[in-house]
């Protein structure tokens, strides 16, 4: 791949005749996957700055929050004026964002960088959010094919049933129902996260209390769109005449039907993994997971600015990431002209 | 919801938490060696590794010994890496720490503190005067900085000599050693603010490692104030007090610290976990505001202190873990005015003196709480329902934790408060009801009542003195802003070989030394 993208930029149609097809071919979809990016950049900037207008709303500042009883209002200014929050709201946005090209995300109200906070809770946030991501998609595909070979069938409807209950079911009671049964009833899975000198979990298992939390209502989110996907796939003429050959089932599944379904499960994938962070501040809390919902919880009580938009920031960009990848998929599969 | 509200208690970190810090107590409460008989017949052993969960907000996570400490797992570990100069005690208010004596001038004006002998930090440095200036001073100069060193000015905390710190106070002062029990932890002179995390403590324990509001703490064998038992702590910070109490039952951690009572209930079915209750732990009073408005008239807060069931305020607001109160605040002082009769619930007498007050019983009043502790909106709740039985029509209104410090609290006719740790007499007395006093929660002037007040801080002789801060709590019962209906108790749980855990309330949980492990 290497080879075609060099001469791409300095490509003056005088390269090697073998080369001609790939710029032409690729530029349109760099250009398009630019755009795309830019699209998303946008949105992230646009998020930042209602993050910075919502806190600026809230009652009470930063300074004020994490002052002590004992603080006199001329203290509290004087911090106020130390955390930069005597300036206009816009001012600051202008600066926190000025550092972000460079990865300076500010400093928090308590006075650490925003990027030492967030350097143990993010990779472990990230670790969790993505194994849950990636149980629930294959989960979701497992039972959205299983329902799809047996239409109309028993396990069709209790996968619809149980999918929707799933979905249905908040965060804290899946967690609740879990660490009762795998924790306190059998004892099988230790209750809560412990951290070790190096930030990140302790042992493996204390992961699967959390995983199973998170993944369990993207599941039944992702297995309604796989099962609808499937169904609408199932109507198409080329997926008909499969039938009417008398191809195999499965097979008809991953060759017929999955390619045009991908578009759509792609997409819900990118959803689930917004939701699976809103997810996280709930049970990274019940858990004790020292991830990002913690200190997303924290930092707003504090009417910490910088360190919640900091949070946003780059938990926005992996979304942002998932989405452009959801985006380049829809657009390689559908085409550019939608 | 406790989850949200035990979070809010160090979300409202700088204030309630902080509070709890500005009052960082002590009491006669329990004594060491009371612990439950199957304990008693073993001798302390040493050996063993703690493992205490504690509560914080990873976003609020401060190493600085003289910062801002919002979180309870930050504070633990800092008290225990640094030493502050004294300590809560239990026989007096103050112990020695750091400090091993201290004597002050004739006038009560001048105090000097004398260093423990063979103090020195982690590093093996002795700990000298001017180490412990250093520290005073910097800690002088923080934001609330007057406040925790109150009456004391930075240019009036002076070396005498090695081993001799001077502070000379504004006006007699015969508490000063009190203000010494609260964030004066003390770190080499001269420590630059970025290496203030790693700096090395003269404290029972030396910090291995820390990351993000863990740590692990090894046993430091040079220790000045006697033999530490543990080999080593490992602090883990916890969000909520519900994981905490998972994590215990489940064996992950051996103690819960300060995880209340709703936790304390779940674990009173198993027979393995210790439930310790460290009495006169938090005060939660109602505050009426005696300046102007509805309450302004001695007779109202009367009929109101009548008014109030306490006996079922204690069981239903706190669920049984506390006791009743006497509208007088430092419950846990040795001081504290025992022989005032405890008044009970009168609910004609009450109805008489606002009759006689001329209340107006038409209209409704706001009663303002936040649900920053458990328990505190619960008891506004209950007491409007009481109230009403004397005609008093109360609205209780919850506001969200950062309005109410702005808003509501000093300010508002009627609200409830609370101070996260039970302080003593003086010290409530000096903090809110001199009439200049800074958080003068009720806005209560009264001259008697200061005149009390001055009389007892500055009494040399300790008889005269027990005499004055008698009469003090004598005028608080009758006429203050305050309606103490209920003292809480702290509570932490424990695993069944934990041994001598600390009994005295509030920030006296901190000092692990003494605690061993019986396995």
């Amino acid at each position: 791949m290497a080879g075609p993208l060099i001469p791409a930029s300095t490509a003056d149609g005088a390269t090697a005749p073998e080369d001609r097809s790939g710029p032409a071919r690729i530029l349109p979809g760099a250009g398009r996957a630019a755009w795309l990016v830019a699209r998303r950049l946008g949105m992230l900037a646009l998020l930042l700055a209602a993050v910075f207008a919502a806190i600026e709303v809230l009652p009470g500042d930063a300074a004020q929050a994490t002052s002590e009883r004992g603080e006199s209002a001329a203290d509290v200014a004087v911090r106020r004026a130390a955390l930069g929050l005597d300036r206009p709201v816009t001012e600051r946005f202008r600066d926190w964002m000025s550092g972000l090209p460079t990865g300076d995300l500010g400093t928090t109200a308590h006075g650490q960088p925003v990027t030492t906070v967030l350097s143990g809770p993010f990779p472990n946030t990230l670790l969790l959010g993505s194994l849950a991501l990636a149980l629930s998609i294959t989960g979701a595909l497992a039972l959205g094919s299983w329902a799809t070979l047996r239409p109309g069938g028993r396990v069709d409807r209790a996968v619809a049933a149980a999918s929707t209950a799933a979905f249905a079911l908040p965060e804290f009671v899946v967690s609740v129902a879990l660490l009762l049964v795998f924790s306190q009833w059998t004892g099988w899975l230790p209750a809560v996260t412990l951290t070790g000198p190096d930030g990140a979990p302790a042992s493996w298992d204390m992961l699967v209390l959390p995983l199973l939390a998170l993944a369990i209502p993207q599941i039944g989110w992702n297995t309604r769109i796989v099962r609808g996907a499937f169904a609408d796939q199932a109507d198409l003429p080329h997926v008909q005449a499969a039938i009417l050959d008398g191809l195999p089932r499965h097979r008809i599944l991953t060759h017929h039907m999955l390619p045009g379904a991908l578009p759509a499960i792609a997409v819900s994938t990118a959803t689930s993994a917004g939701m699976l962070v809103g997810g996280a501040v709930v049970v990274e809390t019940l858990f004790n997971y020292p991830g990002i919902g913690a200190v997303l919880a924290g930092a707003l009580t504090d009417r910490d600015t910088p360190l919640v938009a900091g949070v946003v920031a780059v938990t926005g960009a992996a979304i942002s990431t998932l989405l452009l990848l959801a985006d380049l998929i829809r657009d390689r599969i559908l085409g550019t002209h939608r | 919801m406790g989850v949200t509200r035990r979070q809010l208690l160090w979300a409202g970190a700088g204030i309630g938490a902080a509070g709890a810090l500005a009052a960082c107590s002590s009491g006669p409460g329990g004594s060491k060696d009371t612990t439950d008989s199957a304990a008693a017949s073993q001798q302390p052993r040493s050996g063993g590794t703690l493992r205490v969960g504690a509560l914080g907000k990873a976003a609020s996570v401060t190493r600085d010994p003289h910062g801002t400490q919002g979180n309870e797992s930050d504070y633990l570990i800092l008290s225990l890496v640094y030493d502050t100069l004294a300590a809560p005690g239990d026989k007096t208010n103050t112990a020695p720490r750091l400090a091993a004596t201290w004597k002050p001038s004739e006038d009560l004006k001048t105090w000097r503190f004398t260093i423990a002998e063979g103090a020195k930090f982690h590093d093996g440095t002795p700990v000298t005067a001017d180490d412990v200036v250093w520290s005073l001073k910097r800690l002088r100069g923080t934001p609330a900085g007057a406040s925790r060193l109150p009456g004391i000015k930075p240019e009036n905390i002076t070396a005498e000599d090695a081993k001799t710190v001077v502070l000379v106070s504004d006006y007699a002062n015969a508490d000063l050693p009190l203000l010494t029990r609260l964030t004066t932890f003390v770190l080499k002179k001269d420590t630059k603010d970025d290496q203030i995390a790693g700096s090395p403590g003269t404290g029972p324990f030396k910090l291995e490692w820390f990351r993000d509001g863990n740590a692990r703490l090894v046993r430091n064998d040079g220790w000045y104030g006697g033999k530490v038992l543990l080999d080593a702590i490992e602090v883990r910070i916890f969000e909520s007090p519900q994981a905490m109490a998972n994590a215990l039952l489940g064996g992950q951690i051996d103690v819960a610290s300060n995880v209340g009572a709703v936790a304390a209930r779940t674990a009173e079915t198993r027979k393995e976990i210790q439930i310790l209750r460290r009495p006169d732990d938090m005060a939660m009073p109602i505050v009426m505001r005696t300046t102007d408005g509805p309450f302004a008239d001695a007779r109202v807060r009367e009929a109101l202190r009548l008014a109030v069931d306490r006996e079922a305020m204690v069981k239903q607001a706190l669920s049984g873990y506390g006791t009743v109160g006497n509208d007088i605040l430092g419950t846990g002082d040795p001081v504290f005015a025992k022989d005032i009769p405890q008044r009970k619930r009168d609910l004609a007498k009450a109805k008489q003196l606002l009759a006689e007050a001329g209340f107006d019983t038409s209209k409704t009043y706001d009663l303002v709480t936040t649900e920053d502790i458990a328990g505190l909106a619960e008891s506004a709740t209950l007491f409007a329902t009481q109230a009403r039985e004397i005609d008093v029509k109360i609205n209780v209104v919850k506001q969200d934790s950062k309005v109410f410090w702005d808003a509501t609290w000093l300010k508002a006719p009627l609200y409830t408060t609370y101070w996260g740790t039970n302080d003593s007499v003086v010290f409530f007395a000096s903090k809110t009801m001199v009439s200049e006093s800074g958080q003068n929660e009720a806005g209560w002037r009264e001259p008697t009542f200061d005149e009390a007040y001055r009389k007892a801080i500055g009494a040399a002789d300790p008889a005269e003195r027990t005499k004055a801060l008698h009469q003090l709590q004598e005028i608080e019962f009758a006429k203050s802003g305050y309606l103490l209906w209920g003292m809480a108790d702290g509570i932490d749980l424990a695993g069944a070989a934990v041994r001598d855990l600390p009994k005295l309330p509030g920030y006296g949980r901190v000092q692990l030394e003494k605690t061993w492990l019986a396995r």
